[in-house]
């Protein structure tokens, strides 16, 4: 697939001026690393092919992958826009401020950024809601942690890290009352698998029951989990091919639901910026890859549970919620808003970690 | 205890990739070539290696043929420097990112696909002592292999007649081609070896170390390898302490965060490579001392008078 896009994409250099019918929308759609199985740029990929499949002909997208922030990225967004694009998509967080950019120069193009914190005119910016699923994944990994003890490998401490990992141990807690001192590992990178496998081994070699990859950006952790007959939970993606016996569960996210939005805006002349927080109730996020080891009551609670979520009924940050200090982070019957989730960065009772100041 | 012996134990196979790269290294600058391109050799041997595991499941044959890629890749380095007389940090550079492109392109059907891990060998009745039998005879064969080859290169260098022709030459090609020694042929051979490790070393990194394909998994270990050799200030033994200092650092870095002493992650991250900076300004302190061993001519291209 990826391999037609470019090619698709060298014939359009090629004939510089590409015919377009006029009531086709023009998408140009980047992703910053190689496409692999699981992941990232494995969804950004997947959210592309269900918008293309929803809109069919009346959309014409250019997909590139492996154009990572920097003056490649800048030379395709520029491509792009003298090729007559409507609408790009830019999926790394070091396109922002090319795109901010280019959407000041363009008045007629509309910029759709991942996971950025800057919104501008005709610029918008999404992100999922993930702490949702990692809520549902800390009941799974409640439910089978026999020896309440769970060890979390996770990127950055950044507010959306500490977010799901505070609702993660949430979860836990709310099947498991035993859930107690959860181990972290930062690995203060975005991608480095070999720190990633030697990380999961330490949490291993000190007796955890599930590990939870948070973003590590490989399935390393994933397959190091499989090997030592660890319970494993994922980001982003289903990792269960990574794990086929002992893939716990995964945040399953769909970017799809939130392309078709922007572009059925942009279709019905209404879009002008956007800041969207998408979860499950967007279908932009579900538990996936739930183990057969749990039982059907389990599975049952757990899907209620997202049911409850969908529906609105459940937040898995309302009060009272204490950080793990024993200070009060959320008042009784209180729910974080969007900026309170946004800006996290208190870590709740049961988490046995240090944030930097 | 446990996360002392978790590190202990991890340290060899952490620190393998990074010790076997550099034993080439040290042996091509011994003869006066400084060659920038190990993290280029590293990527494409570790993208062809997982390949050929990918798609055959034979350690060996992958072993066999990422060396040979690495070897090929050193030897159009050694061509530049040699035969051309192209500045040598330049040409290592240009031919380290064309090895990074190359396995871009060759791991391109590869990306973040993983492989079954081979078990550690267990060396019978010694590893059933307790404690020092799972850090040292719990291993892969690699480390054992690389062990072997630092201690091998460290009689070679020091005491056989091809380490004094390697070292004469590094210190002085003009006299080494007098006393009638082909300096071009010892330092294309000292290249060649230098690709050889990096080429074992990459491969080991995606196929044993890490069994996973993912484009940029070397993550600068090559640059490491390179400042390891002026770490150990080219002496054999002081690189493979060196790089298991490093490798033990590395470890220690995720041991220590999951016992949680407050400290923040971001401190201990920095952890080896800070340490490495001490050590090194220490060293360096001494300059008789790097002086003794560092190869006079390093970095200087020779063309024989005819």
């Amino acid at each position: 697939m990826k391999k037609k896009n470019l090619s698709v994409l060298a014939t359009m250099i090629c004939l510089a001026a590409p015919t377009f019918a006029d009531n086709t929308l023009n998408i140009g759609f980047i992703v910053p690393n190689p496409i692999g199985e699981v992941g990232w740029d494995h969804e950004l990929d997947r959210g592309r092919q269900m918008m293309e499949a929803h809109f069919g002909d009346n959309i014409s997208v250019t997909a590139v992958d492996s154009v990572g922030e920097g003056p490649d990225a800048t030379r395709m967004m520029n491509r792009m826009v003298a090729q007559g694009a409507d609408m790009i998509f830019l999926g790394s967080f070091g396109h922002m401020n090319d795109g901010i950019a280019l959407a000041k120069r363009n008045k007629d193009l509309a910029v759709i950024h991942a996971g950025g914190y800057l919104t501008g005119e005709r610029f918008a910016t999404y992100a999922p809601r993930h702490y949702q699923a990692s809520y549902l994944c800390g009941m799974a990994a409640g439910y089978v942690a026999e020896n309440a003890k769970l060890g979390i490998i996770a990127a950055f401490p950044l507010p959306e890290v500490i977010g799901m990992m505070n609702a993660y141990v949430l979860g836990a807690q709310s099947v498991n009352s035993a859930i107690d001192n959860v181990q972290v590992v930062w690995l203060n990178s975005w991608f480095d698998p070999a720190r990633n496998r030697s990380a999961a081994e330490a949490l291993i070699s000190g007796g955890i029951d599930v590990l939870y990859s948070l973003f590590p950006g490989t399935p390393a952790a994933i397959s190091t989990a499989e090997e030592n007959g660890v319970y494993a939970v994922a980001t982003l993606s289903n990792n269960s091919k990574f794990a086929p016996t002992k893939h716990l569960c995964a945040g399953q996210t769909h970017f799809g639901a939130i392309y078709i939005d922007y572009v059925n805006a942009m279709m019905n002349g209404n879009f002008t910026s956007g800041d969207t927080f998408a979860g499950i109730a967007e279908g932009a996020m579900e538990v996936a890859g739930l183990s057969l080891d749990l039982t059907d009551e389990q599975r049952i609670a757990i899907i209620t549970k997202q049911d409850e979520m969908r529906a609105g009924t459940f937040d898995p940050f309302t009060g009272l919620i204490t950080d793990n200090t024993g200070a009060e982070a959320v008042p009784e019957g209180v729910s974080l808003d969007i900026s309170g989730i946004k800006s996290m960065n208190f870590l709740v009772q049961g988490l046995d970690t240090t944030l930097p100041n | 205890m446990d996360t002392i012996i978790f590190i202990l134990t991890g340290t060899f196979a952490t620190a393998t990739p990074l010790l076997l790269a550099a034993l080439g290294e040290l042996v091509a600058e011994k003869s006066g070539i400084i060659n920038l391109s190990i993290e280029g050799m590293m990527a494409l041997s570790a993208a062809m290696g997982f390949a050929i595991v990918y798609t055959t499941g034979s350690h060996l044959l992958a072993f066999a043929v990422a060396a040979g890629l690495a070897m090929l890749l050193s030897a159009v380095f050694a061509t530049l420097v040699m035969f051309f007389s192209a500045n040598q940090v330049a040409s290592g550079l240009a031919v380290g990112i064309l090895g990074l492109g190359l396995s871009a392109l060759l791991g391109r059907d590869y990306e973040s696909l993983t492989l079954q891990a081979p078990s550690a060998l267990s060396v019978p009745i010694l590893s059933d002592i307790p404690i020092l039998g799972s850090i040292l005879f719990q291993q892969d064969i690699v480390v054992y292999m690389t062990i072997t080859a630092g201690f091998g290169l460290m009689w070679i260098i020091q005491h056989s007649r091809v380490g004094l022709i390697l070292r004469i030459v590094g210190e002085n090609p003009h006299i080494a081609h007098n006393l009638g020694f082909n300096v071009l042929q010892v330092r294309f051979l000292a290249i060649l070896f230098g690709g050889f490790m990096a080429g074992i070393a990459g491969a080991y990194a995606s196929t044993i170390l890490t069994p996973i394909w993912s484009q940029g998994m070397i993550l600068g270990r090559g640059w490491i390898a390179l400042a390891l050799v002026v770490f150990g200030t080219w002496r054999v033994l002081r690189v493979m302490i060196g790089a298991y200092l490093f490798g033990a650092l590395l470890l220690a870095d995720l041991a220590v965060q999951t016992l949680n002493l407050g400290i923040p992650s971001q401190i201990m991250t920095s952890m080896p490579y800070a340490m490495t900076i001490v050590v090194l300004a220490i060293i360096s302190r001494d300059t008789l001392r790097i002086r003794l061993n560092a190869p006079v001519s390093l970095g200087q291209n020779y063309r024989p008078n005819h």
